[in-house]
Parts: structure tokens; C-alpha cells; sequence
């Protein structure tokens, strides 16, 4: 009698398939995955080193057109994105603590310097960049222009995954810092309107939370999630094998993935730092 | 030394297909190989294997002495491998215009091969020019191009290299009886030329009675001399 199944339960394969075997199949695929992962930004990182100064300045000119692309061109989104964010911390701030601009300085370096800033900039970059990145590199390899690049003598990693991861690490810490003044510009005028409270003691409330070990963690978080959404866009990019309809797919995890990576990281090194350094707020 | 291609126990697979199965070829340096093969078969799969673009199953590839499968494509270009490697589609990256495409390996090898900008310019536009690839087409974006263009674009792309190998990956495919014949020229020389090791893949009975070589036919992962039997009923 033909079976209404669409596998056969008395077969082989079927039979082959215990949960231990799938879960051993399943934990060498992700290493396997987690050792390509590493293995693209080891490369990547490493093929700077290689010979060759003409690829070198090849390289170099790219990295420019990824920050252009990467960060000039973001530039209006993440100022309004500064611009609303600020307003809204200072609104709410304003409901809790009125004609307080000492303390509401405090929470604004707490808030967007230390936390909003780094997470919303590469949260942006992801979105508009890591997208891009990925769908970029992902038609490269469906139109065989990766196999082009190696017959050509042309190391893919330097050529490709390099100058965008570096555009990127670039663009996410000039970002940061425009996010922070923009932010804290807006939060600035609008608590001045709307409480009342003198801009001295806003400044002194901003001047009196940020310590140097802030500029550390700040340019740690910079660096730290601008590779992230480089390599990961990158790396996802080039997991597509020869159909275009991977592509969105691979687009998409790679986002999903660069996000995910991002708020992993910040929270790990938010944590991490002041368990180091100790708590950044004295207390009033 | 192993010069020309030296294909040494060769194997690959797609999971469970094999496409080369322990395959032992020599093609000496200046000397051309053709494989033909039905559809689907793996012929262009050989020629990246060949070409070092995939690693092989297991075995070894040489070119001109060099394992073919080296980490870094820069290292076998600094070794002297120089590859041109005409895709099936042509391969041009897409967000590069016709000429910068040609210039761009030039461009990237440019203190190897001591080219300042000019020079490397000149010789981009001879290489059009050979192929007769028009003015006006070298600014365009390879969207923009006919496949017939595009290829030729490629061929010179491959050709600026100065290349000592040669993969042609079904280089008559789609193309009008003039591009077709420009294209038969330019293979004729690469043919005639003692120092380029040539490989084709094709069932083109038009280019392989052109070349004049018995052609090699690829059949579940052997590679061995055509049958002229089959040769017939493929025709």
C-alpha cells in the first residue's frame, strides 16, 4: 500500500535520524558556521597586512566611498532621529525633575552619551548600511564577480569585506559623536523653554557626570559595534551561493544578526566596564 | 616543476554528486584543452576547480608549478600565475564601467607589474580595442551592454593581464555569428600562443572544429577523449 507520508518510517534515513544524531549534526553545522563567522573577520583583518601598496591605495579609495555612503549620507536621518530622541528624554525628564537642569544634565549623559548614542548610531548604520552591504555583496556572488575578483588576483577580503567593515567602524563613531551633540543640543533648548532651568546648570550637570573613563567606554562601544554590523553585513553577504533568491534572505539575517550583535555587545560592555571602574554617577 | 596544469587525484563533489572523481591530467604549458559534456554535468565546475576558484574534494591543482588553490589569490599573481578567466556570463563587476573593469586588476597588481596610471590606461583601451569593444561603450556600466559586449569586455578584461592561462567558460554561448567570430579569432591566437596553457568548456561543434583539438568529454566525474558517437548525437 503507498504510503500518505512523505517520508518513509520504515527507512534508513528515517531510522538514521535519532535526536542524538540530528543534535550532533546540528552542533558541528554551528560550529562550523561560528568558525566561518571568525574566520571572515580574522581575514579580513589579517589582509591589510598583505603586500602590495598599489592595492593598498586601491583599498584605501574604497574605504572613502563606504564612509561616504556609510556616514555622510546618513547624516540628515541620524540628526533627526538626535534631534526627536533628545526632545523626548527631556520632555520626560522635565514631567519628573522640573527647573532641575543640574540633574536632568546628569541623565542626559547617562541616557544618550553612554547608551543611546553608540546604540541607536548602529542601529541606523545596520538599517540603511548593513542592508545594502549585504544585498551588495550577495548579487556579487550570484553574478560570479567574487570568482572574478580571485581569478583576477584580486583577494575578495581585501577588496571587499575590509573597506566596508572599516567605513562602517569609521561612520558608526562619527555618527556617535554628531548623534551626542545633536541630542544633547536639542535636550539643551528645549529644557531651557519648556523648565525654565539655566543653561549653566545644564552644562554643569553634563560636565559633572562625564569622567574620563566615559571617552574609553564611548570609543569602545564605537569601534566595538561598528565591526560588528560591518563584519556581520559582510559575512552574510557572502554566505549567498549562486541564487538570487538567497539574497533577500541573507540581507535580512545579516540585519537581524548585526542587531542582535549590537545589543549583546553594548549591554556586555556597559556591564562589564563599570563592574570594572565602579558606578559613573557620584552621588548628589 | 609541474608546468602547465598538473591536475593530481583530483576529486569534487556537491554533496553527494561527484563532478571529478581521482582524476590524474597534465596540460602542458601552450597547449589547449577542450571538455565538452552534457548540460549539467560540471563542466564549468572543472574549470573553476582548474582555475584555483574552488578547492577541489581532494587532490592537488598546479599551475605552472604553484598549488592553484592558494589562500590568497594575490600570492599566485606575485608568483608569477597570471589567470584569464572568461565567465559564463561574462563576470564583470557591476558597479565598475567597461573600462575599469579592465584597468582594475591592473590597477590593484600596479607595483607588480610597474605600471604608473597611464600605462595601465593605454593598455586597458588596446585590449578593448583588440576586441572591438567601441568607445562609447567604454564608460558604460555592464547593465547597460549586450552580452555579446559584455563578454568581449571580459576577453579583454582576461587579456590585459597578459595572461599564462587561459579558462573560457562556454565563450561562443548567446553571442550573433559576428561577435562569434571575433571571439573564434581571439581564441585562435590564445591557441597559436606557446606561452598561454588554454582550457575551454563547450559543446560548440562550431568552435571545437575551429580550434581543430580533439576535445576531452567530462561524464560522471571522468574526464576522458570524446566519443565521436556521442559527439554525433550531442550535435
Amino acid at each position: 500500500m503507498r504510503s500518505t507520508l512523505p517520508y518513509d518510517p520504515r527507512s534508513a534515513v528515517f531510522r538514521g535520524t535519532s535526536w542524538v544524531e540530528r543534535l550532533g549534526r546540528r552542533t558541528l553545522a554551528t560550529l562550523s558556521e561560528t568558525g566561518a563567522l571568525f574566520g571572515t573577520l580574522k581575514d579580513a583583518l589579517a589582509s591589510d597586512l598583505s603586500p602590495g601598496a598599489a592595492a593598498k591605495r586601491l583599498v584605501h579609495g574604497i574605504m572613502l566611498t563606504q564612509v561616504m555612503f556609510t556616514g555622510v549620507q546618513a547624516l540628515s536621518l541620524v540628526s533627526a532621529i538626535g534631534l526627536l530622541i533628545g526632545a523626548s528624554i527631556i520632555i520626560q525628564t522635565n514631567m519628573m525633575m522640573p527647573a532641575d537642569g543640574e540633574l536632568i544634565g546628569r541623565v542626559l549623559v547617562a541616557v544618550v552619551l553612554r547608551e543611546l548614542a553608540p546604540l541607536i548610531t548602529a542601529i541606523v548604520v545596520a538599517g540603511r548600511s548593513g542592508t545594502a552591504i549585504a544585498t551588495e555583496l550577495g548579487n556579487m556572488k550570484v553574478n560570479s564577480e567574487v570568482l572574478a575578483l580571485s581569478s583576477l588576483g584580486i583577494d575578495p577580503l581585501r577588496y571587499v569585506v575590509l573597506p566596508r567593515m572599516v567605513g562602517c567602524v569609521v561612520s558608526v563613531v562619527a555618527l556617535m559623536i554628531y548623534f551626542s551633540i545633536v541630542s544633547l543640543s536639542a535636550a539643551f533648548a528645549i529644557g531651557i523653554l519648556a523648565s525654565g532651568a539655566s543653561l549653566s546648570s545644564f552644562q554643569q550637570g553634563v560636565a559633572g557626570s562625564v569622567m574620563p573613563h566615559d571617552l574609553a567606554l564611548f570609543f569602545a562601544k564605537g569601534l566595538g559595534l561598528g565591526t560588528i554590523v560591518g563584519w556581520l553585513s559582510c559575512h552574510f553577504g557572502l554566505q549567498v551561493k549562486s541564487s538570487p533568491t538567497e539574497v533577500p534572505q541573507q540581507a535580512s539575517r545579516a540585519v537581524v544578526m548585526s542587531l542582535l550583535g549590537c545589543v549583546v555587545y553594548n549591554t556586555a560592555l556597559t556591564a562589564g566596564f563599570y563592574w570594572l571602574v565602579g558606578p559613573p554617577l557620584p552621588g548628589p | 616543476m609541474k608546468d602547465g596544469l598538473w591536475l593530481e587525484d583530483v576529486s569534487f563533489k556537491y554533496g553527494d554528486l561527484w563532478v571529478l572523481r581521482e582524476t590524474e591530467l597534465h596540460v602542458p604549458p601552450g597547449r589547449t584543452l577542450i571538455v565538452t559534456g552534457d548540460n549539467g554535468v560540471g563542466k564549468s565546475t572543472l574549470l573553476y576547480v582548474c582555475a584555483g576558484l574552488l578547492n577541489a574534494s581532494g587532490g592537488h591543482v598546479w599551475l605552472d608549478g604553484h598549488l592553484a588553490a592558494a589562500k590568497k589569490p594575490s600570492e599566485l599573481m606575485r608568483q608569477g600565475v597570471r589567470r584569464g578567466f572568461l565567465f559564463g556570463q561574462g563576470g564583470l563587476l557591476s558597479n565598475l564601467s567597461a573600462l575599469a573593469n579592465v584597468t582594475l586588476a591592473l590597477r590593484y597588481h600596479a607595483d607588480l607589474f610597474g605600471m604608473d596610471d597611464e600605462d595601465l590606461n593605454l593598455r586597458a583601451r588596446e585590449a578593448l580595442a583588440q576586441l572591438r569593444v567601441g568607445q562609447n561603450d567604454f564608460h558604460a556600466l555592464p547593465a547597460h551592454l549586450s552580452l555579446g559586449v559584455r563578454k568581449r569586455v571580459a576577453l579583454a578584461r582576461a587579456l590585459a593581464l597578459n595572461p599564462n592561462f587561459v579558462f573560457l567558460d562556454d565563450p561562443d554561448g548567446g553571442l550573433d555569428s559576428a561577435t562569434r567570430h571575433l571571439v573564434y579569432e581571439r581564441l585562435e591566437r590564445f591557441r597559436d600562443d606557446s606561452s598561454i596553457t588554454v582550457m575551454v568548456a563547450t559543446n560548440s561543434r562550431q568552435l571545437i572544429d575551429r580550434l581543430g583539438i580533439q576535445p576531452m568529454e567530462l561524464a560522471h566525474g571522468y574526464l576522458l577523449p570524446e566519443d565521436p558517437n556521442r559527439r554525433s548525437m550531442r550535435a
